[in-house]
């Protein structure tokens, strides 16, 4: 008895259950505040905004969990030039996608790696370097942009990401999903993933056990890169054409959609599906909090709190007396 | 009246008791020594007393009342100083900044006036003046001081808080003969103004020259106070280790060294230098088992993380059957047959929070250049490793922390079963882990040594060496200073060679 | 017995004691770049208005420092720079706009990010949490309550006020006296006890517990402070801007900390220089304004400036490693 309610208790602590059992309260309460809010096209709604946060966090994700105060700022520099980049290649025209998709990746690779040579060879702690490499992306955003004018999606993309693809559900969820699927095989099932926790949870035991700690490090830091640059890709599909820095507000929200989803700051714990609820977490308690009709102040305050509140669920820091 | 009395005062971790009776009365102006073997209480019970670790129960009376510490500040306020082993030194900081620093908050003023802060230093470096030595001074960072220098620093800290009871917790054990010198004029005048010392050591000779009385503990129960002068060395010796002079010899164990023809050298390690090791040579012979003994942290560990690449740098000769060693990695020591189990699983073994098959894997899926995991051929494989220990575990995709402290060991050992090297360095393997692990442990490295692996042990359990090593290596401040072979094998002589007493 | 000590002298060397050096060294090269580039970047009314825009910036990063000293970091600097703005702006106009009511603003305001200071202290050191995500999230509760104060931008201080920062007294700049007051305020805040204390809690916060410190009043304290002079830098914007804006300081929260590293402080904490970090700031703005100068093409300045940054960054935290060593 006793057994099965300690249980019961350890799964209400799980960050995935949390986060599914609140992501459940907030839409039971957003349908009672607004009939409508719960129905199933404003939900696929929702979850195409939170696909494109999902892909962003994917990367921040693997970044985050290979440990050592890993973390990666420069994401939503890597959104923003690669929305760009992606819109100026396409200029709405079907032909260009692959075109535009491969140049978007090279570019998220390439500064992906820059930083995670930062990172490794010269022990630029991750949040410095990644912070730099933010202004030099906005900066390269700018020269990107007046190049050519404004970009356009092509009708291709844009359908994709917002229109119905397969039973009625848009491609970009369907993407999202894939991503996940790929996420977990590449975690679960791979040596990297292992390898990718080992070093998150315990460098020094991982190196004690042969794993390339650095090589493992670096790769991560470039896949951040190119999922920050297929969702920058995305997002000129869902908005029809690229405007400005329009990444800056993954950075954040990519990494409180991480820790939401149960992967602390230190590393070596959680995984992408609680980062996926992470982020439709997020974008429905902003959601909610839009619905609410109540002014910014409140909303930001109420954001704010909320998240507050609920760093406290997750993992605290130990106390110094033994 | 006693100025400290403790009585009955007890610490558990989870299962493991680090103290179980501590009994001690201090009085006024004496130095008093605690002795006990390896993991035996005495750093425990330093803490107790200095406020960082929170006892489980016991009393604590000072100067005739009840009290209780609740933090390094309090025991501050009681008028208790420590000595921390391994130091606490702030290393951006300043020689003086460093020395002044428990005293800053207490003192008056919001500024901190260096010409003040530096005559406050003064009369607490002025000791140890003539043996400073080169790189000292009042403004240099404590990080860029030597070992010693810095230990000495920590002296200096810990007088200067002006305390009326001491702890010292091997305050020598990186100083020189004249440093040692100046601390104990230092110790001798702290007593004839009627402080209370606490006085913990790895070298006998100090400990008869400064001690008055000795409080023995060993399996981490105080078992004797008595007073120095009234006893001898051999006596300690034995209350500590519950052992005669001349006692039986561990019951011998490998019979690979014993057979008649040269046995084939599978590691060869000559002029080994490494942080904490100075100059070790060794050979180990297929199917040998050499133990390393000794007091804890006298260049035993350092010697096996060096010798497999974990240490920052090293110098000397490594060959592993007839390869010389190469790269100063893990993954390169692994790659030349070299296997490693730390005893500090936490840091060096375990990695935290992931499955026992995550555990288990590594050292095979690098050497077999792995890179789908699949849960199924790898798992059988694992299987068999962790059963080969006997592994109690309910699936492979429990995390390791779901098990005891022994089986995730046993985990920890299994990742090399599944790739069997030619060397294994342990560094005390069965550290904190409960005995019939340790019985299936050394089972199945009897095994292996008798399948010609060969075999260095560490172990802080001196039985546990003795029992299982064919030679034993005693380590001292970095140095082997005797083999002992055969009938030599026994607790008193490895403590004799180990305190210096010879 | 004793090793061969041939490099080791028996003080502090130069850069121990005056980590900003590297960074003085930065800002000289930009000075000396941007007097090439544009003789007249190098006037006094230049550099009076570099000054004026670059001063907030500069105590953000002396209050940034604070806290890393600890080894922690306020990702919310920024946001209590924007509320502390709105919240003088909007008492200043309530109180009627008077010379009182100006200086009472300015201490309540100064009271409000010292508040949220303490508040930052008790959420990161009181409950626990991660420095980065909880101060990010402390951030967002501030910007709640700066948008409450104040929805939008606007609201424009009494002339006095930013005639008075934009000023001279005794022909001198009104800006200068205030740097020069941040340079005192720096002199005596690293001759206090205090520093030493947090930089031992930065340096090994265990070996600070051990040695009786009392590690959790001393961090929330840093906290505590680096609002308090947050505040001071909203006054400046103030001063600036001449008016209010609920999200003013928000993109400046990375800068101060790019600028506390700039000016030599390793983000683990236990050594660094305020003066260091107000110099990083600097170097911040002379970039800014070296590239502008330097005829960088108008699309491309933001990119160099960029690398400029990022080159500067790393090069900050790889001499500042080589020092410490």
């Amino acid at each position: 008895m006793s057994g099965l309610s300690t249980s019961i208790a350890d799964l209400a602590r799980t960050p995935l259950v949390v986060a599914l059992g609140l992501i459940l309260a907030l839409l039971v309460l957003g349908e009672l505040l607004s009939p409508g809010f719960a129905s199933a096209s404003q939900i696929m709604r929702l979850l195409i905004v939170a696909s494109i946060l999902g892909v962003v966090a994917a990367g921040q994700n693997l970044v985050i969990l290979g440990g050592r105060e890993g973390i990666d700022l420069s994401v939503g520099g890597v959104v923003s030039l690669s929305a760009v980049i992606a819109g100026n290649m396409m200029q709405g025209s079907d032909a260009g996608i692959i075109p535009a998709i491969l140049a978007c990746l090279a570019t998220g690779a390439f500064f992906g790696l820059l930083n995670g040579l930062g990172v490794t060879l010269l022990r630029i702690p991750p949040l410095i370097m990644t912070l730099g490499m933010l202004g030099v992306l906005q900066g390269l955003l700018v020269v990107v942009r007046s190049g050519i004018p404004s970009g356009l999606a092509a009708p291709g993309l844009a359908r994709f990401v917002t229109q119905p693809f397969l039973f009625g559900v848009p491609g970009m969820i369907w993407l999202w999903g894939a991503i996940g699927v790929l996420m977990a095989l590449l975690l679960r099932r791979t040596l990297f993933g292992y390898r990718v926790y080992a070093i998150g949870s315990n460098e020094t035991a991982a190196r004690m056990a042969g794993v390339p700690a650095d090589l493992i490090r670096v790769s991560l830091f470039v896949f951040s890169g190119m999922f920050a640059a297929v969702a920058g890709f995305c997002i000129i599909g869902y908005s029809g054409s690229s405007f400005s820095n329009v990444g800056a507000q993954y950075m954040l929200a990519s990494i409180i959609a991480v820790v939401l989803g149960g992967t602390p700051l230190s590393g070596g714990k959680g995984g992408y599906t609680g980062t996926m609820a992470g982020a439709v977490l997020l974008i429905l308690l902003q959601s909610i909090l839009t619905t609410l009709n109540i002014e910014e102040a409140g909303r930001q305050f109420a954001f704010g709190a909320t998240l507050l509140v609920l760093m406290l669920f997750y993992g605290r820091g130990k106390a110094l007396r033994g | 009246m006693p100025r400290l009395r403790l009585e009955g005062v007890c610490k558990r971790y989870g299962a493991t008791v680090a103290l179980g009776r501590g009994d001690l009365s201090l009085m006024p102006g004496e130095v008093h020594v605690l002795m006990g073997s390896n993991g035996s209480g005495k750093s425990t019970l330093s803490k107790i007393i200095a406020g960082s670790v929170r006892p489980d129960e016991g009393v604590i009376e000072c100067d005739g009342s009840i009290v209780t510490i609740p933090s390094p500040r309090a025991a501050r306020d009681l008028g208790i100083a420590v000595f921390y082993q391994e130091l606490s030194l702030a290393a951006h900081r300043s020689v003086v900044e460093n020395i002044c620093l428990p005293g800053l908050g207490h003192a008056r003023g919001l500024f901190r006036n260096r010409a003040e802060m530096t005559a406050a230093a003064e009369p607490f470096i002025e000791p140890f003046e003539s043996v400073l030595g080169e790189g000292f001074g009042l403004d240099v960072p404590v990080g860029r001081l030597r070992a010693d220098q810095r230990q000495l620093v920590e002296i200096m800290k810990t007088l200067a808080a002006r305390p009326d009871i001491l702890i010292f917790d091997e305050p020598t054990s990186a100083l020189d003969r004249a440093q040692v010198e100046c601390f104990m004029a230092v110790l001798r005048k702290l007593k004839a103004d009627g402080k209370s010392i606490i006085f913990i050591s790895h070298r006998m000779d100090e400990i008869f020259e400064i001690g008055d009385r000795v409080t023995i503990i060993r399996d981490g129960e105080t078992v004797r106070t008595s007073v120095l002068a009234d006893t001898t060395m051999e006596e300690i010796l034995r209350t500590m280790t519950g052992e005669e002079a001349t006692g039986p010899a561990a019951p011998a164990v490998s019979a690979a060294v014993k057979t008649p023809q040269r046995p084939t050298v599978k590691l060869k390690v000559s002029n080994l230098v490494a942080p904490g090791v100075n100059n070790v040579s060794f050979e180990v012979a297929a199917g040998e088992i050499l133990g390393f003994g000794g007091l804890h942290g006298q260049g035993q560990s350092a010697a096996l993380r060096a010798l497999f690449g974990a240490a920052q740098s090293r110098s000397g000769d490594i060959e592993v059957g007839t390869t010389r060693l190469t790269g100063n990695s893990p993954r390169a020591s692994i790659r030349n047959g070299l296997a490693y189990v730390s005893g500090d699983r936490a840091r060096d073994g375990v990695i935290e929070g992931r499955s026992i098959l995550e555990n288990t894997v590594p050292i095979y899926a690098l050497k077999n250049h792995l890179f789908v995991a699949s849960p199924r051929s790898l798992g059988a494989k694992a299987q068999q490793a962790l059963e080969q220990l006997q592994t109690k575990y309910q699936t492979l995709f429990h995390p390791i922390n779901s098990l005891s402290g022994g089986n995730q060991q046993k985990v920890v050992v299994s990742r090399w079963l599944m790739a069997p090297p030619e060397v294994m360095l342990l560094d005390d393997p069965t550290k904190g882990i409960d005995i019939a692990s340790k019985a299936e442990l050394f089972r199945v490295l009897r095994e292996l040594a008798a399948a010609g692996m060969a075999i260095l042990l560490y172990s802080s359990e001196d039985a546990e060496l003795l029992e299982n090593s064919d030679r034993v290596l005693v380590f001292n401040n970095g140095r082997t200073v005797r083999e002992l072979v055969g009938d030599e094998r026994t607790r008193y002589h490895l403590y004799h060679a180990a305190y210096e007493a010879a | 017995m004793s090793l061969p000590s041939h490099a080791m002298p028996h003080q502090r060397s130069v850069f121990e004691r005056f980590p900003f050096i590297p960074a003085l060294g930065i800002l000289a090269v930009l000075l000396l770049l941007n007097g090439i580039a544009e003789p007249n970047s190098m006037s006094f009314g230049a550099i009076t208005g570099l000054t004026k825009t670059y001063l907030a910036l500069m105590f953000l990063a002396v209050a940034q420092s604070l806290v890393v000293f600890s080894s922690d970091i306020d990702l919310s600097v920024g946001a209590i720079l924007s509320l502390v703005n709105v919240v003088v702006v909007v008492l200043i106009e309530r109180l009627g706009g008077g010379a009182d009511a100006v200086l009472l603003s300015c201490l309540v305001g100064v009271l409000v990010g010292t508040l949220a200071g303490v508040f930052n202290g008790f959420v990161v050191v009181g409950l626990r949490l991660q420095p980065i995500v909880a101060t990010f999230a402390t951030g967002i509760v501030f910007t709640g309550l700066a948008l409450w104060v104040l929805p939008v931008a606007g609201m424009p201080v009494p002339q006095s006020f930013w005639r008075t920062y934009g000023g001279r007294i005794c022909d001198i700049p009104f800006v200068f006296y205030v740097v020069a007051a941040l340079g005192l305020l720096i002199w005596l805040t690293v001759r206090t006890k205090y520093i030493i204390q947090l930089m031992a809690v930065g340096d090994n916060r265990l070996a600070a517990y051990q040695s009786g410190l009392p590690v959790t009043r001393i961090r929330i304290k840093a906290f505590a402070l680096c609002g308090m002079l947050s505040a001071v830098a909203a006054l400046c914007i103030i001063g600036d801007t001449a008016s209010g804006d609920p999200v003013v300081g928000n993109a400046m929260t990375l800068y101060s900390v790019a600028a506390v590293v700039l000016g030599g402080t390793a983000l683990s904490g236990g050594s660094g220089s305020m003066l260091g970090s107000a110099i990083g700031a600097l170097i911040i703005g002379l970039i800014n304004s070296f590239v502008f100068f330097a005829g960088v093409s108008s699309e491309w300045q933001n990119f160099a400036q960029g690398v400029a940054v990022l080159v500067a960054l790393m090069a900050g935290v790889l001499i500042t490693r080589r020092i410490s060593k």
